[in-house]
């Protein structure tokens, strides 16, 4: 909220510099973001009298004026208003002067005659809406005096929270610039001169709908004339941000920002048979609104109708039938409380929200239903004359009293960790207008309101009341009076202490596999990406990579029921409407970001989540997912480039697996094609039930890559489920004694066909090797002469060895030739030696 | 044979091999010469058996110079070698100068992101207070996310939270990390000390300063008497662990979950606290929101307000990663463009 302070001092004293007082008001809980000058564009525009007017030889429309601005030089300027006078005080913008808008004033022709500088309208400075006139100040207005020494004002921007409505308003501000300060916070005088004939002979007032608006208060004026407000009025409002309209609305506008009341000003021409009715909009009715959008009402909007049907949204915008003119001279004015949660609701409903649906939503205060109307009367009889009906139409007189809120002041201490005696507690409350008496024995204490109410006895402890003031719906429970406690006596006199209280039990952290995984990747030479959990749907229909197998703890009987993508209802936009369901294709839109920037060599990870449901419910999965795209190794003076390849991926597998103490995976090839290649596409898992490590490694399609538009001809992406990524799990390495005994190595040259998966051989070897087989290594892989085409030779080095003694050489012999009939009989294998 | 021609022979042997072992180049030809001279059958050792045609009382003067001429040549077998090896060797060392001024043979060294990255300091910093590390659900429950944190429907105060809904019903994406608090309280009993990272998204639209998904960390601690003067010694101290010895302010601020709230400033990094653009002008910059952990709230977490208070925090990643490594706008972070994360080597 904009708070001019010249307009803020008209209810409270400050002797503060406004940076001081922004603190004070900061610290008291009301932040202030800004402070303003207003006045500080107009730069250069200085007071001057009118000396002569006369018309300009050439231009009917145009008067040449001579103008005396204080420094004893006549200046001569050219003006197109009609409402000057010679003698008439007015703002002149000197040549260099600049206007809002950034406007710049220069020394200039018009029509043949030179003019120095430019007289200014009220719009002109955005002081006034006038366009029209210059505008015209007070005869006793100091001459050269800069308009912004004048009328320049500064503005505090404070940013109310939704709990205080009560605070959305000056007289609000006020009151916590007196807390703050010590200074007391004073009201307007509001006093109507009731002249006009009973208001019950002009208006009728039915509420229907009893719960929806609470109380309606109405008054009625007769015969004002509409026209502009005064300048000041008008300065006020532009300062505060509000476009000055006229002076019947401005008065409106003024109380909702005086008092936090909005209220509402029908042309009583417009409001048939002068009765208002209060309530549910029917199906099928219609009305144009205030800013002439024709808008269809569902029947559970409340509105303000009259006779023969809507003539407003109730606390959310008038209807355009029903608006002030300049031709209107009966004015009704509606004060009304609505509740926030149904005004709040119409808002959404019709994405309108105005100054005045927002301090309604917030709550409103009961007797400033009243206060308003009668303000709104007193200022619109001040400024647009007429006379004020006598009474008002109030539906609800009887106004609350103020609500007693028990609290216990040792609690209070507690909780803020600072011992503040009762006395000081009390004084502190006193300052934000809550006076304090002592409650009997046994007061109830209101720990917690709706939706989790909770009261207790306060037994024996000392206990208070607190009297809380009927603008403060906030303070509902003890906790709300220790906030006020400790706002006025300052958050800064809070002590800092350390907490020394017991410990809570160990918990492993879910981060450190996690960062395990994170930090060997970066160590391997790949940049670890944070992408959208939100892409686009086309994104993951055309991408296809498999959902299944995709969680290593997963049922295989939930697998199936794997359903649809969770989809956002209001995306913001279609290209985040859905929750990925794989990592794929956010690193595919990493590197097409990349190569576009020119980079060819990307090596990325992300550890994240994808999403999904099962069974109806949402799911939600933390993966490992890479991609590797250009050169592994760019080519150096000592080193010749290569490019990424699927062995470097699973190479990268392994390593994690190596770094998470988890067993190696077991590679199956996947030979389904698009997203994959074909031939280059595996599944990697270990033994079935006890799979740690279950993800893909391929090197992608390139129908793939054509879609994401990525240049790179070969790209290799995984996206690996790993147990423990989401769960931490503690680490279990169990050491084995160092061998005490040496262990023989033997070299097998295993030629089987050329479409033997390696593994189909690792595994017979394992299968053949019996107890003394240790380790086994492929080191090479062979094809061509003197082998034959469909041939391949698979080189691996065996290590023997036993935990009691030496091996013979007969003994190594027989388990190698178990190992060779082993191939020969399971493969077709020969044996090379 | 007397003792006369015998030691002229041995003489003249000797001189013979001194002079070929100082003209030798290569090492093996050492070799060979060792057996030529003093091998079983070298030519030394063929005069010395020469000793037994010498008359007795000449044989142990010839005995003590066959000795001398051995020990003079096997020394200058040594010698020679010494020195051949070590010629050879600064030869070898010589020529394999290189250009030490060229680049090293690069190792592969990625980089981290800033938002794990921030995470984790934050994360370092509270768990050596004892806080421990928690998650929760992305897609939570509409109740979990604001009803449990005394965010009634059509509250005033869900305007600070546009949210995003999901089409399983009674869910949507978290707004923020708080639900967590709740399933922390659940899930566990005081003393409660949890840290909970993580993803949370909001309607917004993106610019420089706002996006639809961004990363929070709450904090939350329950026990018996852990109050507000707790709750800002443990964030002056977070306060000065990230950005060092800062002035810090504590003043109100308002969330439905925590009454008394907080709103936690440093000093500003980038002025000071002088006042500059990057701070409004007020030289002090937001880093967190906090307060004491509302009643409603503890109830819902099955907490007895009456036995137990506690408070709790919560901080958006993006803004403390900002302010430690003067990031300009938020897009950067869910981009990757590489000239931004490889600045994090």
């Amino acid at each position: 909220m904009r708070v001019p302070l010249s307009w803020l001092r008209d209810y409270v004293d400050i002797q503060q510099t406004p940076e001081q007082l922004a603190e004070r008001l900061t610290l008291l809980g009301m932040e202030v973001q800004g402070v303003d000058q207003w006045g500080s564009d107009w730069r250069n525009v200085v007071v001057g009298e009118l000396l002569t007017v006369e018309k300009h030889p050439f231009a009917d429309r145009l008067h040449i004026t001579t103008v005396n601005v204080g420094s004893g030089e006549t200046l001569h300027i050219v003006c197109g208003a009609n409402n000057i006078a010679p003698g008439q005080r007015v703002p002149v913008a000197l040549p260099g002067a600049v206007l809002p808008g950034d406007r710049r004033i220069e020394r200039t022709e018009k029509m043949g005659i030179a003019s120095e500088g430019m007289l200014c309208s009220g719009d002109e400075l955005k002081i006034t809406t006038d366009a029209e006139g210059i505008l015209i100040l007070p005869p006793a207005t100091r001459l050269g005096v800069q308009l912004s020494d004048l009328y320049g004002d500064v503005v505090l921007d404070v940013d109310v929270k939704p709990n205080r409505g009560d605070a959305l308003c000056l007289i609000g501000l006020a009151r916590e610039v007196a807390a703050a300060t010590g200074a007391v916070a004073r009201w307007p005088e509001i006093v109507v001169a009731e002249t006009g004939g009973p208001v019950a002979q002009r208006l009728k007032v039915e509420v229907r709908e009893p719960e929806l608006c609470t109380r309606f208060v109405g008054r009625w004026i007769t015969g004002a004339s509409i026209g502009p407000s005064p300048d000041t009025i008008q300065m006020r409002l532009q300062a505060a941000g509000m476009r000055p309209v006229s002076n019947v609305v401005d008065a409106s506008n003024y109380v909702m920002l005086e008092l936090g009341k909005p209220t509402h000003t029908f042309d009583g021409a417009a409001v048939h048979d002068g009765t208002i009715v209060v309530r549910l909009a029917q199906a099928g009715e219609r009305l144009e609104t205030l800013d002439h959008v024709e808008r269809d009402l569902s029947p559970d909007t409340l509105i303000i109708a009259d006779t023969r049907g809507p003539i407003g949204i109730a606390g959310v915008m008038g209807g355009a039938e029903s608006e002030i003119t300049g031709a209107t001279t009966e004015i009704a004015i509606e004060s009304a409380i609505f509740d926030p949660v149904s005004i709040r609701r119409t808002g959404h409903r019709y994405a309108l929200r105005s100054e005045a649906s927002l301090r309604f939503e917030k709550g409103q205060e009961f007797r400033l239903a009243r206060l308003g109307a009668d303000r709104v009367a007193q200022l619109t009889l001040a400024w647009a004359g007429g006379s004020v009906a006598a009474g008002r139409v109030d539906t609800a007189t009887t106004e609350p009293t103020e609500a007693r809120l028990a609290f216990r002041p040792r609690r209070i201490s507690k909780l803020l960790g600072a011992e503040i005696s009762t006395a000081d507690q009390r004084a502190l409350l006193r300052r934000v207008g809550v006076e304090t008496e002592a409650a009997e024995t046994g007061a109830r204490i209101q720990v917690a309101v709706e939706p989790k109410p909770l009261v207790v006895d306060a037994g024996d402890e000392e206990t208070f009341l607190a009297v809380v003031p009927t603008w403060r719906r906030d303070l509902a429970v003890e906790a709300d009076v220790a906030e006020e406690v400790a706002r006025v006596r300052g958050y800064e006199t809070t002590p800092a202490h350390l907490p020394d209280t017991v410990m809570p039990a160990y918990r492993p952290s879910p981060l450190r596999a996690r960062n395990m995984v994170r930090e060997t990747l970066a160590g391997a030479g790949l940049s670890e990406v944070v992408t959208h959990a939100l892409v686009s749907p086309m994104e993951q229909a055309r991408l296809l990579w498999p959902a299944d197998d995709s969680e290593p703890r997963l049922p295989a009987s939930l697998a199936a029921d794997l359903e649809d993508e969770i989809a956002v209802t209001n995306p913001l936009s279609a290209q985040h409407s859905v929750l990925r369901r794989n990592m794929a294709g956010s690193l595919l839109d990493v590197l097409s970001l990349n190569e576009r920037q020119g980079r060819s060599d990307v090596a990325i990870f992300e550890v994240g989540k994808v999403y999904g449901r099962v069974q109806g419910q949402p799911r939600e999965w933390v993966r490992l997912g890479f991609l590797l795209s250009g050169s592994a190794e760019p080519a150096s003076w000592n080193r010749a480039a290569r490019q990424f390849d699927l062995d470097d991926a699973k190479g990268l597998v392994e390593l994690l697996c190596r770094r998470l103490g988890l067993p190696q995976p077991a590679y199956a090839p996947d030979g389904r094609g698009f997203p994959f290649h074909p031939g280059r596409a595996l599944l990697a898992r270990q033994e079935a039930g006890r799979e740690t490590v279950v993800g893909r490694v391929a090197e992608l399609h390139p129908d793939v890559l054509a879609e994401w538009d990525v240049r790179s001809q070969r790209v290799v992406a995984a996206e690996i489920a790993i147990a423990g990524l989401d769960v931490a799990t503690p680490s279990s390495v169990h050491v084995e004694p160092i061998p005490r005994f040496p262990e023989a190595e033997r070299d097998l040259a295993v030629i089987v066909d050329r479409e033997c998966p390696a593994a189909d051989v690792e595994a017979a070897i394992i299968r053949h090797g019996g107890g003394l087989l240790r380790t086994i290594r492929l080191f090479d892989l062979y094809r061509g002469a003197p082998l034959a085409a469909s041939e391949k030779s698979l080189a691996y080095r065996l290590v023997f060895g036993a935990k009691d003694r030496t091996l013979t050489e007969g003994e190594v012999d027989e388990a190698v030739a178990d190992v060779r009939r082993g191939l020969e009989g399971d493969l077709r294998a020969r044996l090379r030696s | 044979m007397d003792f006369e021609t015998l030691s002229g022979d041995l003489h003249k042997l000797k001189t013979r091999a001194l002079a070929e072992i100082d003209q030798t180049t290569d090492p093996g030809a050492l070799d060979q010469l060792e057996i030529q001279y003093l091998g079983k059958k070298g030519e030394i050792t063929a005069v010395l058996r020469g000793i037994g045609a010498l008359p007795a009382e000449d044989r142990p003067r010839f005995g003590a110079l066959a000795n001398d001429v051995g020990v003079a040549v096997k020394a200058a077998l040594a010698e020679r070698g010494v020195a051949l090896r070590a010629a050879a060797q600064a030869e070898r060392l010589g020529s394999e100068k290189v250009d030490v001024t060229l680049p090293g043979r690069s190792v592969p060294r990625g980089t981290l992101h800033a938002i794990p990255e921030t995470i984790e300091a934050i994360a370092e910093v509270f768990g050596q207070f004892g806080f421990v590390v928690y998650e929760g659900p992305e897609v939570e429950d509409d109740l979990t996310n604001f009803q449990m944190l005394n965010i009634a429907p059509d509250h005033p105060a869900r305007d600070l939270w546009d949210t995003l809904y999901v089409d399983i019903p009674g869910h949507l994406l978290r707004t923020h990390t708080s639900p967590g608090q709740i399933r922390v309280m659940r899930s566990t009993k005081p003393p409660i000390r949890a840290l909970l990272p993580g993803r949370c998204f909001r309607y917004e639209a993106v610019d420089a300063s706002h996006g639809f998904e961004f990363f929070q960390v709450e904090g939350l601690m329950v026990d018996e008497g852990t109050s507000m003067a707790d709750l800002k010694g443990l964030l002056d101290e977070f306060a000065h662990a990230l950005f060092g010895p800062r002035r810090t302010r504590f003043r109100p601020g308002y969330y439905p979950f925590t009454e008394p709230s907080v709103a936690f400033d440093v000093e500003c990094i980038v002025c000071g606290g002088v006042g500059c653009p990057a701070c409004s002008k007020s030289g002090w910059m937001t880093i967190l929101g906090a307060g004491m952990v509302h009643p409603v709230v503890l109830q819902y977490g099955g907490i007895d307000p009456e036995k137990y208070q506690g408070f709790a925090f919560g901080m958006g990643v993006e803004r403390i990663s900002n302010l430690r490594h003067s990031v300009p706008d938020l897009r950067y972070y869910l981009e990757n463009d590489l000239r931004f994360l490889e600045q994090f080597r």
